[in-house]
């Protein structure tokens, strides 16, 4: 993909910690949360780091792109229209639902790896495909559930809704690590099936473990067991871009600078 | 003026010096500060203020942990100052302030003026069998007007603000609140605050009293370089000569800056 072949190390603005992102040393790229902008007045942390040069790439939660529903067009032109605001190269949401049958589910809940809800999927994809200015890349969730009859791994799930709708992939490994504790997915096998050649960039976040359980709750410390995970992906690829997701209890300046650090070594580790 | 980052020692902490000086709304930004400060709390630039740990970590008064504890979720910069100086924590250190008789109750006060109007009626009913009496009323009246304009903070309590400068940010803000000056900065500046931020702590209307040890407080920024009715126009001295404003209790600690608003004693 021309122009974000080298994003670095970024982070996910967030509101509350605008400051924090704008005072950080080594961010070099950002991920804002598409809904909570608004076209014609963009916060102002974010129009100094894009005068900085600092990459915005926005990240949408709500177009329920794995659902029966039909693609809230509004949606995808607000993302359409954001991206076009920031001049992103790109737009991500993620392989999920979040609506059906009118009600919202509040989570990005995961897609049946049937057949006929890739084609629901690849179809919905394509729409908004269509719609958006920039490439779409689509993320991994975490999920606490696996739908019955899945006929696909999900790592087949996601290379065939890329090799179908020629999008790019976001690939998070927390919720990977989060689905190797919850439902047994073998993170090295997903590594092998996707097409690593479209990987977009790769999110890391912290979570929490509550007995056998893992919770991805992008509100604690990110465990080693993730980094290893990112580890993994970067013994096999050199991703474009690796940002850390923090979306609650926002730790100290410092320790999010030591996580960027960590994450950064990983990187680095594999760049020789 | 240059100043330093990190608190001095002195006899009062920060949000003591602040309520002394301009009432509970600017204790509760000078607690703020210091946790600002100490990094156990964030604030953004549209002034959502976040604490960095969620069990109260580095508290060092239960003023700060009242702030720490309401902050564990974003609050908004004027709600957080406003939500303080109107706590239970705030009126335990108005209660202390009292024990150690760095200032006085306002019943006492109000029992004095009272005391005063009662004696000037009664020479003026005596004035009218022994008209003698009636050069006592003006008397009576100008103690009670000299009652009228004293402030909360006793003698004492001006005593211990005397050596009370602006010497840290914290201290700055317990002098002159995050909306007022010192040295010719702004304090807000000094913690990176935006002034649409540090204008959220709403105004709050000047009593006629000059001390606003009550709490009453301005909070614009166009009226917080001059607020007060003692301090407003003195604001530059204020913020060049910072202990001699401070200590001068009555004219300046008692026209003081932002207060935050809050409720009086
Ligand atoms: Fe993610």
């Amino acid at each position: 993909m021309a122009g974000i072949t080298d994003l670095g190390v970024g982070i996910g603005w967030r509101s509350e910690i605008d400051l924090t992102v704008e005072r950080l040393p080594g961010v070099d790229f950002v991920e804002v949360v598409a809904e909570n902008l608004h076209i014609g007045h963009l916060p102002e942390s974010v129009t100094l780091l894009l005068e900085r040069g600092i990459p915005v790439l926005p990240h949408a939660v709500s177009l329920s792109l794995g659902g029966a529903d039909e693609v809230d067009l509004k949606r995808v032109q607000h993302l359409g229209e954001i991206a076009e605001a920031v001049g992103a190269p790109m737009v991500s949401d993620h392989v999920c639902f979040v609506r059906a049958g009118g009600l919202d589910s509040g989570h990005l809940m995961p897609v049946p790896r049937t057949k006929d809800a890739l084609d629901v999927l690849v179809a919905n994809v394509r729409l908004a495909q269509r719609n958006l200015p920039v490439p779409l890349a689509l993320e991994n969730v975490a999920a606490l559930l696996e739908w019955p009859d899945g006929e696909l791994s999900e790592g087949q799930f996601l290379a065939e809704l890329v090799e179908r709708t020629d999008c790019w992939l976001l690939v998070d490994v927390a919720n990977l690590y989060a689905n190797a504790r919850n439902i047994g997915t073998d993170p090295e096998r997903f590594l092998d099936e996707i097409p690593l050649e479209r990987l977009a960039y790769v999110h890391v976040a912290g979570g929490e473990q509550h007995g056998d359980v893992y919770h991805d709750t992008h509100a604690h410390a990110v465990l080693p067991e993730v980094l290893g995970v990112l580890d993994e992906l970067c013994s096999r690829v050199r991703p474009p871009g690796v940002l850390l997701e923090r979306d609650d209890n926002y730790p100290s300046d410092t320790e999010i600078a030591s996580e960027l650090a960590a994450i950064r070594a990983v990187v680095d580790k594999h760049r020789g | 003026m240059v100043t330093p980052m990190t608190s001095q020692t002195t006899q009062l902490s920060a949000e003591q010096v602040g309520y002394l000086t301009a009432g509970p709304g600017r204790a509760a930004e000078a607690a703020l500060a210091r946790l600002i400060d100490a990094g156990l709390v964030r604030v953004s630039r549209d002034g959502l203020v976040t604490a960095v740990h969620s069990n109260n970590h580095g508290a060092t008064t239960s003023v700060e942990a009242r702030i720490l504890s309401y902050s564990r979720t974003a609050v908004r910069f004027d709600t957080i100052v406003q939500s303080t100086a109107n706590s239970t924590e705030m009126a335990q250190l108005h209660r202390h302030l009292l024990d150690r008789r760095l200032m006085q109750r306002p019943r006492r006060r109000h029992e004095a003026w009272w005391f005063s109007l009662a004696i000037a009626g009664g020479l003026v009913v005596l004035g009218f069998s022994t008209p003698a009496f009636f050069v006592g009323v003006p008397i009576a009246l100008l103690f009670f007007a000299w009652q009228r304009g004293r402030g909360p903070v006793t003698k004492a309590g001006k005593e211990v603000l005397r050596p009370v400068s602006a010497s840290d940010r914290v201290y700055a803000v317990a002098l002159y609140g995050f909306c007022g000056k010192v040295g010719g900065h702004r304090v807000g500046d000094l913690f990176e605050l935006s002034q649409s931020v540090v204008k959220m702590i709403p105004l709050k209307r000047q009593r006629a009293r000059k001390s606003s040890s009550d709490g009453g407080g301005c909070g614009s920024a166009s009226s917080c370089s001059s607020c007060g009715s003692g301090c407003g126009s003195s604001s530059s001295s204020c913020s060049s000569s910072s202990s001699s404003c401070s200590s001068s209790g009555s004219s300046c600690g008692g026209g003081g800056g932002c207060g935050g608003g809050g409720g009086g004693d």
